[in-house]
């Protein structure tokens, strides 16, 4: 459920952003999901659709790309997907590890006219 | 027409974060975030501590509750600040509810500040509150496969609380496949297997959490 929580902060960047630009109308919106942040892509479409209601964005597309988990080793300095949940270097075996990719919860860009 | 916007859409959950964590470290304060399903013994987890602790430590409570004050109610006895967020069917609390609530404290005379996170998996580990760190409480009736569908919460927990050890006779709870999945995406992360009604391993516990403190005292 907390996709409804994040469908509701991205309507008002949405609507910012809209508005700055002196658009009339949102027709798409382009997202970024790491995978991390395990967002279901329905169950958000579905979200922002409710939030969006009676705006300017009212009916826009939402796309929405899913970033697989990347890490970095801070030890051998390799970086590496992760697969299968399993956090450890791939080439060292060393468990400290920074993540690159995965928590993203990111708005590129909107379109509309 | 196309317009860049490039932004964290949770920018604004973030930054008031970013502010409570700064404010709790110029108060030499730790913050907890605890997390774990409903009904994994979270509150059972913090009488426990403050029934423990209170005399060396000087502890306040957040309690994320979705529409009633009975968790806050079990920890009226030890004397502590308390205070209840209500999310009303909210399934997470966010850092703005945090740093309201913070204004009910008196950060000087706060060593730990416990936050109990509305009993769900998912939701509370992808909002930060700026707490110092997170804690995962699971307990052994929910079964052993948590860690491995909820990655996120797991990976980034500085301890991890294995409850109701006493029930493991009377569950199918793989001990193994449970440490094995844990392992794999935390491989260095503190377990403590405890019964937090029994008693169970809840000194070792107490050990830990109080070498959390900033300005701890010997338990």
């Amino acid at each position: 459920m907390h996709e409804l929580k994040i469908a509701e902060d991205l309507k008002d960047i949405v609507l910012e952003a809209a508005s700055e630009g002196n658009l009339k109308k949102v027709t798409l919106v382009n997202v970024t999901f790491g995978q991390m942040v395990q967002i279901v892509p329905d169950i958000f479409r579905f979200a922002f659709t409710e939030c969006v209601r009676d705006t300017i964005a009212e009916g826009a597309e939402v796309t929405i790309e899913i970033v697989p988990v990347k890490m970095t080793c801070n030890e051998c300095g390799t970086e590496f997907e992760v697969k299968d949940n399993l956090f450890v270097c791939h080439k060292c075996g060393s468990a400290d590890l920074k993540i690159i990719n995965g928590r993203e919860l990111f708005v590129n860009s909107i379109e509309g006219e | 027409m196309e317009i860049k916007i490039l932004k964290n859409i949770l920018d604004r959950n973030q930054n008031k974060a970013d502010e409570v964590r700064a404010l709790l470290k110029d108060k030499n304060v730790v913050m907890v975030n605890i997390i774990s399903s409903p009904g994994a013994g979270k509150t059972t987890l913090l009488e426990r501590t403050c029934g423990k602790l209170t005399e060396r430590l000087r502890i306040g409570v957040i309690e994320g509750d979705i529409t009633t004050d009975r968790d806050a109610q079990r920890l009226k006895k030890y004397n502590i600040p308390i205070v209840v967020i209500n999310t009303e069917g909210g399934c997470h609390l966010d850092s703005h509810s945090i740093s309201k609530a913070l204004g009910s404290f008196d950060p000087d005379n706060l060593d730990m500040l416990f936050v109990e996170n509305v009993g769900n998996l998912i939701c509370p580990s992808q909002f930060d509150l700026g707490e110092t760190f997170k804690l995962a409480v699971i307990s052994t009736t929910e079964g052993d496969d948590k860690p491995a569908k909820y990655p996120m919460l797991f990976r980034e927990a500085r301890a991890v609380i294995l409850n109701k050890i006493d029930l493991l006779p009377y569950t199918d709870f793989n001990f193994e496949s449970f440490s094995r999945d844990l392992r794999r995406i935390n491989p260095s992360v503190p377990l403590f297997r405890l019964s937090c009604t029994k008693g169970d391993g809840l000194d070792e516990w107490y050990e830990w959490i109080n070498g959390q403190s900033l300005k701890q005292k010997p338990v």
